[in-house]
Order: structure tokens, then sequence, then C-alpha cells
């Protein structure tokens, strides 16, 4: 759907669109930089009400910086830049054939480094590296959504590889 | 092409089949691969976009229903306090009536009392809180007639009057301080003294000293009748009320203003009122211009 710059969010229909286009994005970078303790649901659903109630002087090119800023800064006044541990599903991963009990074992140890390892990782490329591998998104689109470069993005995520591999293998 | 170069363009799954393959042959591919897909445990939880779409929907409707009443509510009721407080402001707020120089007033209470005014005075009284509260500020000169009721203050920096109803003149200029009673009862509080007057009782205090006096004779004062009327008076208490009375400024040179005068003079004729108060101490007088006038000895 084309939305029109001179458009005026404070209609039902656009901002259906706009919440359709950009609430899952929202929610997952919330949840993949500050992790589940503070609510990332409930800090989308305040964002988009506050682009509700300012929906008078945001254009809707604007939307997705407004909505993430500002989400940003709801977690940030509970998160205050706590550590991130996220959370993992026990599930074998695709590449395991094998299900002797050592196997397994090495398998729990080593999804134990990794979610040591990924909560190393910066904000920026913890951020960065989940959207792209878990959300399969694209270097350009991650770009676009943090209102970066997407050289910058490539940084951040090949960081983040590099960091993890090192991690995994020195722990 | 390099392998970090392989490895970034992986990343983005923009390889092509040569790069693809290449990538395969790397010696990190297993890690990689293994890396890559155990990532995939931490994935974010479930997100129903029409689900959440539903509950912003709601939530912003139903604001705007409770905002849509609340508005206007509020509108009203600011506006009412606002206009409540300003009535009341206003009529709790004091009476103040003041007479310049060369100027007397009639003023009536809200009780039917009457004060005559003398000038260059102020009287300042509360209208709301008549009913209950007869009290009244004096700074200058009236004459009062106070109907009977709840007591009746007068309170001036040099002391208080109070009566019950009755009719009395009280005085306080400039270290003068007199109150006359005419008729009724009427107390006066000066610092601890507390002194009651009858009819033709005056109580007089000139810079600090209690002067006795005689009976006065008068129903009321002679400033009333528009005339000014001494007995032995200190000179600059004469001069003081003819400024007041004229609206002028008197310049004595050489004069002792301690000297006593007996006599009075009209308020309606200047030349006259002059001759008045000079002849009788043998000065002379010479107008300056509509404003001056300066008193000599002959």
């Amino acid at each position: 759907m084309n939305i029109d710059i001179s458009d005026n969010i404070c209609n039902e229909n656009l901002f259906s669109t706009l919440f359709t286009k950009y609430s899952k994005s929202l929610h997952d970078f919330l949840y993949y930089k500050f992790g589940e303790s503070f609510n990332p649901k409930d800090k989308v659903q305040d964002a988009f009400i506050k682009l509700w109630e300012n929906c008078n002087t945001i254009s809707p090119n604007k939307a997705k910086s407004y909505l993430f800023t500002v989400a940003n800064n709801l977690m940030l006044n509970e998160a205050a830049h706590q550590k991130v541990v996220l959370k993992y599903k026990n599930v074998k991963p695709k590449t395991s054939t094998n299900e002797t009990p050592e196997f397994i074992l090495e398998g729990n140890e080593y999804m134990k480094k990794l979610q040591s390892a990924i909560a190393n990782l910066t904000e920026a490329q913890r951020t960065a590296f989940l959207l792209n591998r878990i959300e399969g998104k694209k270097h350009r689109e991650i770009a676009e959504l943090l209102d970066i470069s997407t050289k910058a993005v490539e940084k951040r995520i090949y960081g983040a590889l590099k960091k993890l591999r090192e991690d995994i293998k020195g722990i | 092409m390099k392998r970090e170069d392989l490895i970034k363009k992986w990343l983005d799954n923009e390889l092509n089949v040569q790069e693809l393959e290449a990538f395969k042959q790397l010696e990190d591919y297993n890690d990689l691969v293994q890396l890559s897909d155990s990532v995939m445990q931490f994935k974010a939880p479930e997100y129903n976009t029409s689900e959440e779409l539903n509950t912003a929907l709601m939530h912003i409707n139903s604001e705007q229903r409770s905002k849509n009443w609340l508005r206007p509510v509020l509108r009203i009721a600011a506006i009412l306090a606002l206009s409540f407080s300003v009535y009341y402001y206003t009529t709790t707020l004091d009476t103040n009536i003041s007479t310049l120089a060369a100027q007397k007033t009639e003023i009536q209470l809200p009780d039917a009392s009457q004060i005559s005014l003398n000038a260059s005075s102020t009287i300042t009284y509360n209208k709301s809180e008549w009913k209950t509260n007869r009290d009244i500020s004096l700074k200058g000169e009236a004459f009062f007639k106070v109907t009977k009721g709840s007591k009746f203050n007068v309170n001036t920096s040099a002391g208080s009057v109070t009566v019950l109803g009755t009719q009395f003149n009280i005085k306080q200029r400039n270290n003068y301080f007199e109150v006359i009673c005419y008729e009724g009862s009427v107390k006066v509080t000066h610092n601890t003294n507390i002194v009651i007057l009858k009819p033709g009782n005056s109580f007089l205090l000139i810079d600090g000293e209690i002067i006795a006096r005689e009976k006065e004779i008068a129903l009321n004062p002679s400033w009333i009748n528009n005339k000014s009327t001494f007995k032995s008076m200190p000179f600059s208490y004469v001069i003081r009320e003819f400024e007041r009375q004229y609206n002028v400024t008197i310049n004595p040179q050489d004069i002792d203003l301690k000297q006593l005068f007996t006599g009075s003079f009209v308020h309606n004729n200047k030349e006259l009122a002059l001759k008045s108060i000079t002849l009788p101490l043998n000065l002379n007088y010479s107008l300056q211009n509509n404003k001056a006038i300066v008193l000599s000895r002959e």
C-alpha cells in the first residue's frame, strides 16, 4: 500500500497499516536488545499509542524512526543498560544426527557457551546479528530499521560472528 | 574472493552458486553452520500482529471516548472555579474611601451609620463583614454617627475607639490624637489606657502628652459646618489644618509654632481665613502663587 507523505496518521486505516508494517520488527528488535524482562510487547503498544497521540505532528515517513526511538527510550527508562541474557529453547540443532548422551551433553554445553557469548556481545552487535540470523533480515533492511548505513550493519554482524566464535572456543 | 567477503555474503544470503561452493570449502564451514543453526534457538517469542493491532485500536478508541467528555467538563469546571474566585475576591475586598485636601465627604455604612470625613483623611472597612464586625480603620479626621447595634470599632495608629451607638469625632493627625464624644458613651483605648467619654468629654493627646480640656458644648464638631475652631492649640496644628482645608503649602518664617492659638477660620474664604489666623498673633501673610503662602512676623 502506498503511503502518501501528506497523509495524516490520525486516520485509523493509515495507523493500522503502519502497525502491521513495523510492529513485529519493533518487537523483535526490543527483544533482542533488551531481553524479555521488560515486556517488549507492552512497549510496542505504548510506542504506537504515543504515535497516535502525536499523530498531528508526525508525518508517515518519520513514523518508523519515531516508533523505534520512543520504544527504545521507554525501555531504557526501565532496563537502564543491564546485562541481557537471552533464553534459548532446548531444541536439537538441525545438523545433529546422533543422539548419544555424550553428544547431547556436548550440545548442552555448547548452548550454554553460546548463550554466554551472545550475552557478551555489545547491544549493537547482538541486535544486528540476531535480526539477521534468526529473523532472516538482510543487511539493507536492518540498516533501514536502525537508521544506520549498510556498511555499519555489516561491520556489526561480522564483528558479532567473530567474537562469538572466539568466545566459544576460548571458554 | 577473500574468506571474509565470502562469509559476509553468506551472512547476507547473497552468495551465487559458485561463491556458495567456495564457501562450503572453507575450513570454518561446519563451525559457522553449527553456530548459525544453534542461534536459531534464541528466537524471540511469537508476535501475533493482528491480535496486537486489535489491542492497540481498542486502546486508542476507548481513550478517544473517555477524553472527549472529559475535556469540555474540565473547561467548564475551570471557568466556574475562576469566576467564583473572582467574585469572591472582589466582594470581600475592603472598601477604601479617601478625601483629598480641601475635600470633605459623607459616607453611609451598610448599617445606616454615617461618617463625615474631613479633608486628607481615609477610612477603610469591609462591606461583606459589616453585619458581624463593625471595624473601621481611620487615618485623619471623621465624625461618626453610629446606629445602635454590635460593637463599633474605629482603629487609628494612635489608639482605638469603641462605641455601641453614639456620635463622636475622632481626629488623628501627626502626633495629634483627639476623640470628642457628642452623644452616648465612647471608650477610647490608647496603649494601655482606657478612657470612657460621656457627652461633652474629650480625650486629647498631643506629642504623646494627654491634655485636659474643658467640656465641649457644641453638638457636633465645627468642621462639619465648614469652620475649624481651636482652643489653646499649638499654632503648628492650626497651620496644618489650614493647609488641608485650602490645599496650600504654608511657609512659616521665623514664627514660634508652639504658641497657643484660640480662634477659628472658615473653609470657604481664603483671605478671610488667613486674616483669622494671622491677625490674632500679629502675623503677616503674602501669597506666592495659588499654592504657597508665606507667614512672617510683623
